[in-house]
């Protein structure tokens, strides 16, 4: 199960359409939740209309929260679209053997049996969760509370009886050049999420479109193998530290 | 898992009134609504009454997640057969006209812990703990977890009788837990995974001691600790100088950090602390038992009530 989970404050304002590039996320199996995050009531009614149909076409749900509910929305979130996935393929499963249009028209007795048998593969399914961050200025203040619940998130994955793995994106990359840059590869380790965003610089245009086809692309490239990064870094464009210490935690 | 409020609006979302009457699509029974008893996450809990009988019905939206619930209520009926089932029935009704599924189960009469400790008197802390202990300790042994163990989930009847209320976060030991509170999930203050096992349980049950004698500087820390921050010795702080919870401070410790061998340990070493606590009193400088202070204090709330009252009259 794939999903990209998307952290933003406003509107896209730069490029590809975000709504088109959850269409095609969704197309190619991977959901797309957004969780609007606001803070005294800046989000305008554009940016409202705008996330909700960024969910709509990437299959997900979006919620407008303020940064304290937002660890447990993400969570909500990420649940819920577990739940739901399952759901839809049993259902679908169901109509095509039995001729029932959900799980809610089998007589009770069933109905326990296959909600057992759901619950299990919501347990041990693989599920990959890409978080991408918008890091446009009115985002700063928020940073914390996302680091937070990502810290949160991948903290619930790895409870999982199943293989879970979160990656973390954030957008625009330095210098206006490239459209997302990436934070932390696939990991169920909540130590590499520590500290991710102390070195990124906040600002600039909000490409969401073309940061969700980046996150696509990244989905792509490492389909069918969910290999976790090792816990030693590998050393990234020579700004690594020696001594196992990860760039970001390095001011 | 915490929920917050989600699922589409529908029409049976609102309440129904008291007298609505259900009628079992599968099994047929016929159950009358008389109150609403509490708002789930994705769901209503109404008293309800079938014939003489007084149950509790939960009404919501999504089939798979009652049932779900129902899955486990009923596995642990099977697994305890000498009490009384707590599950009594599962089934759909038309509701406006559509089919809503339930579920009913035992109603049981009682107040959350912490209203029970203001009502009552501090003094019952120790014999509810005892009971709920007990209580997760036979869960354990069926090798589940209950989970979402909060002031609202624990129920107190006449003499400190416990009962368990919500389901919804029963998880077998070894899987992610299905549902918690935040300030009472191990994770939360940095102490552990979110897998279920006993110890999950234990540390819930300190926090919920922390809630019910010390709330107020609870959630104060709560709100003003950094997430970093957060750990089980910040919560061991306020316990050594909460009067109540100091002398059971060993036991708080060991609850925070998984220190028990089992649950059945937990559940001794409780009474031991308790007992050891309860035989210390009257402390040097309180010359009387404090449900006697009390009542000494209330009669002289009376006098002065008069003495006002005669004052204001001849005064």
């Amino acid at each position: 199960m794939n999903q990209i989970l998307l952290i933003t404050d406003g509107c896209s304002n730069v490029g590809e359409s975000p709504v088109v590039a959850a269409a095609q996320a969704y197309a190619e199996g991977i959901v797309v939740n957004v969780a609007g995050v606001v803070d005294g009531g800046d989000m305008g009614e554009h940016g409202a209309a705008e996330i909700a149909e960024i969910a709509r076409a990437g299959g997900g749900m979006s919620r407008i929260v303020s940064s304290v509910q937002l660890s447990r929305t993400v969570q909500m979130m990420t649940r819920q679209t577990v739940v739901g996935t399952i759901r839809q393929a049993v259902n679908q499963e169901l109509r095509q053997l039995f001729g029932v249009e959900s799980v809610g028209e089998l007589p009770p007795p069933k109905r326990a049996e296959v909600v057992r048998m759901m619950e299990d593969l919501g347990e041990t399914a693989k599920l990959k969760v890409a978080l991408l961050i918008d890091a446009s200025a009115s985002m700063k203040p928020k940073l914390h509370a996302v680091e937070e619940a990502i810290r949160d998130l991948t903290l619930s994955l790895q409870a999982r009886v199943g293989e879970s793995a979160a990656a973390v994106f954030h957008f625009p990359g330095e210098d206006g050049r490239e459209a997302c840059v990436m934070d932390c590869p696939w990991t169920d380790s909540t130590e590499r999420i520590g500290a991710l965003f102390r070195r990124i610089r906040i600002g600039g245009t909000t490409p969401t479109g073309p940061a969700l086809m980046h996150v696509i692309d990244y989905f792509r490239a490492t389909y069918g193998k969910i290999d976790i990064e090792p816990e030693q870094p590998l050393p990234q464009d020579g700004r690594d530290d020696t001594g196992g210490v990860r760039s970001g935690y390095v001011v | 898992m915490i929920r917050a409020g989600c699922g589409v609006a529908t029409s049976f979302e609102k309440e129904l009134p008291p007298g609505t009457v259900l009628r079992g699509k599968w099994n047929g029974n016929r159950y009358v609504l008389e109150r609403l008893l509490g708002v789930g996450s994705n769901g209503k809990v109404y008293l309800a009454s079938r014939g003489k009988i007084s149950c509790a019905l939960k009404l919501g939206s999504e089939a798979a997640e009652l049932q779900g619930e129902a899955n486990v209520l009923l596995s642990l009926d099977r697994r305890e057969k000498r009490r009384s089932p707590f599950l009594l029935d599962v089934d759909d009704a038309a509701v406006n006209g559509r089919d809503v599924p339930f579920y009913v189960m035992q109603y049981v009469a009682g107040v959350p812990v912490k209203s029970y400790l203001q009502q009552r008197g501090t003094h019952w802390f120790g014999v509810i703990g005892y009971r709920l202990l007990e209580r997760l300790a036979e869960i354990h042994e069926a090798g589940w977890v209950f989970g979402d163990i909060k002031n609202d989930n624990i129920l107190v009847a006449d003499y400190g009788r416990v009962a368990l209320v919500d389901y919804g976060g029963m998880t077998a030991v070894g899987r992610s837990v299905r549902q918690f509170t935040e300030i009472y999930d191990r994770g939360y203050w940095s102490a552990g995974s979110r897998t279920a096992d006993p110890a999950y349980d234990w540390f819930a049950v300190a926090v919920l001691w922390l809630y019910a004698l010390d709330g107020k500087r609870l959630l104060h820390l709560t709100r003003t600790l950094l997430p970093q921050n957060r750990n089980p010795g910040e919560l061991m702080e306020l316990v050594r100088t909460n009067p109540h919870l100091k002398p059971m401070e060993d036991w708080m410790s060991r609850a925070l950090t998984g220190r028990f061998q089992d649950s059945r340990e937990a559940t001794l070493r409780w009474r031991e602390s308790f007992g050891a606590a309860a035989r210390r009193r009257p402390e040097p400088g309180r010359g009387m038992p404090g449900w006697m202070a009390g009542l000494f204090a209330a009669s002289l709330a009376l006098c002065a009530a008069a003495a006002a009252a005669a004052w204001l009259r001849y005064g």
